[in-house]
């Protein structure tokens, strides 16, 4: 770059924006992807099927954990004396043993214990297709507000920022437009649409009230996070013969409270 | 009372978790009436639901249908609903429609809790105790943190003078929440039932210990409420142990009977005279005549 050349961008504005870019492009994209991402809020909220309603049998199998886990927590400064304790706790490990918790009964003898398919259970099956659905929800409109963008505004500049930026980000603010002289102050419709795209949710959120299915950085909506691992349905055989040991563990530190509750009270009242 | 109260005080009033149920439709059926309860905004439909409960403590049945109607307009199919109408209809039509009706939901959403908790009362309130403690031991097995249903099931079997099955099942209600005093006093009297006085004494003990105040410095007060009992227990139980010494060493549950035996019946004495010094009515002559025994 000539000297010469440094001091006319510096001094005179190098570019002029027609208003008319401002009144039919800058806006429109601005106000259309405000209305698609309400859209989407609501068709969202319409997709969502109620939660499907388990069986009693699976209720019970997710809160055999649970129980155990409860009856562990109170061991060291048990409530119940050892007798009630041991009863308890010798009747869930034996329960766990048996699989008398599992939602389809015991395991059958000698019946190879293969990890449950996702596929194979209904259940699992519905649970994936709403978060593809949701997922499809996500995409599907900004795709077609990109290609858009893309198809009529290409290239276009939309606006100069008000402050000066340094050049790594003219990446961000300039994509679609091949100029490397270009001041990166300058916008481009691409950039604006990217802008926009994570920008607005703080706008959703006040428009809408919470935080809501629009907002598209919710990891698992957002079209671009990694496709979110489908949950591998636990296997609670295995959980609950784990628990076991645990069970196991917890029943040696038992200790109840009343052992000598009757000293600290004479204690208390200076009797001892 | 005119509207304008009503109103405010219902918008007061719907934080409290109190069921002054002829407060609440005295009040809440001036609401009604005017066709105001849309300016409770959020808290409409829970007004709703409360009037239309308190409608059915006051038996007043043509209310509570009224807010039936609105609800089920409101929430077509939702299940709290669902649990209203069968209430109602518990109180409209006997106990028998009422367990049909619901029976007939739970063939449809066998996991619905609310439902199969009014479906175990009304097996009781029928009398069929057997189906009753058959159903709440399933319902107690499948929703376990349910400490009401554990209550339940202990105060059935207490009922049926099965104190044993009634202090396991209190069991599973103190794992569950064991920072209640009220529930260990509750064992302390089953396991008394129960004929298992070293156990029943420790609980009294508990009881004693967890609803005092931690104010470790000044001497304790004088006992109230709770306490009170507990302290009648601890006497109770200690007379009973210093009279029949097999009795420490016969317990179903192998609790060792508490050491210092006299001096704890003396302190309970001493404690249940302090709180009755100075009072000259009915229960101070009762508690001090017991006392001589």
């Amino acid at each position: 770059m000539t000297p010469r050349a440094q001091y006319r961008s510096a001094s005179v504005p190098s570019l002029y924006l027609d208003p008319q870019i401002r009144d039919w492009v800058l806006f429109p994209i601005t106000l259309v992807m405000i209305l698609v991402g309400v859209l989407r809020h609501y068709v969202v909220v319409l997709l969502q099927s109620s939660p499907s309603k388990l069986p009693r049998a699976a209720i019970r199998e997710q809160r055999a954990l649970v129980r155990s886990n409860v009856l562990r927590a109170t061991s060291a400064n048990s409530p119940i004396p050892l007798h009630f304790y041991q009863a308890i706790s010798q009747d869930l490990s034996k329960a766990f043993a048996e699989g008398t918790y599992l939602k389809d009964g015991p395991p059958k003898q000698g019946e190879q214990q293969a990890p449950p398919n996702p596929l194979s259970d209904p259940a699992a099956m519905d649970g994936m297709m709403a978060g593809m659905r949701t997922q499809m929800v996500m995409m599907v409109p900004q795709m077609i507000v990109m290609g858009w963008i893309n198809f009529f505004f290409e290239g276009f500049v939309l606006i100069k920022l008000p402050f000066p930026l340094t050049l790594g980000f003219k990446s961000m603010l300039q994509r679609g437009i091949q100029t490397s002289d270009m001041d990166v102050r300058w916008v481009s419709s691409l950039s604006w649409y990217f802008l926009n795209f994570f920008g607005l949710n703080g706008l959703y959120r006040i428009i809408l009230g919470g935080d809501e299915g629009a907002d598209a950085t919710n990891l698992a909506a957002s079209p671009f996070a990694v496709t979110p691992q489908v949950g591998q349905p636990q296997d609670f055989n295995k959980l609950l013969k784990a628990e076991r040991d645990h069970l196991e563990l917890a029943e040696g530190m038992h200790k109840w409270i009343g052992d000598d509750v009757e000293t600290r009270i004479l204690k208390r009242y200076g009797r001892l | 009372m005119d509207l304008a109260s009503a109103l405010q005080r219902h918008t007061n009033s719907s934080t409290k978790n109190t069921r002054a149920s002829r407060q609440f439709f005295e009040s809440g059926i001036v609401i009604y009436r005017n066709n105001a309860w849309h300016k409770l905004g959020d808290d409409s439909w829970q007004f709703l639901e409360s009037l239309a409960l308190s409608a059915i403590d006051n038996g007043r049945i043509d209310i509570a249908e009224g807010c039936l109607d609105h609800l089920t307009a409101g929430f077509p199919g939702s299940s709290r609903v669902q649990c209203l109408e069968g209430i109602l209809k518990e109180s409209r039509d006997g106990p028998e429609p009422a367990l049909r009706f619901y029976q007939q939901v739970l063939e449809a959403d066998p996991s619905n809790s609310t439902i199969w908790a009014r479906e175990i009362s009304v097996l009781r309130k029928l009398g069929k105790i057997d189906l009753a403690v058959d159903q709440l031991s399933k319902f107690a097995d499948t929703f376990y943190t349910d400490v009401e249903a554990w209550l339940e099931l202990a105060d059935i079997y207490a009922s049926q003078h099965q104190y044993t099955s009634a202090l396991q099942s209190l069991s599973h209600v103190l794992v569950l929440t064991p920072q209640n005093p009220f529930y260990v006093l509750q064992a302390g009297e089953t396991a008394y039932s129960a004929q298992d006085i070293p156990l029943a004494m420790k609980f009294f003990l508990m009881a004693i210990e967890m609803a005092g105040d931690d104010n470790d410095d000044a001497t304790p007060p004088p006992p109230t409420g709770i306490t009170m009992r507990a302290w009648y227990g601890v006497e109770l139980s200690a007379a009973r142990l210093e009279a029949d010494p097999t009795l420490a060493t016969s317990s179903p549950s192998k609790t060792r009977a508490p050491e210092h035996l006299p001096r704890l019946r003396k302190l309970a004495r001493d404690v249940i005279n302090s709180a009755q010094a100075g009072r000259q009515d009915v229960e101070s002559e009762v508690s001090s005549r017991w006392l001589s025994r």
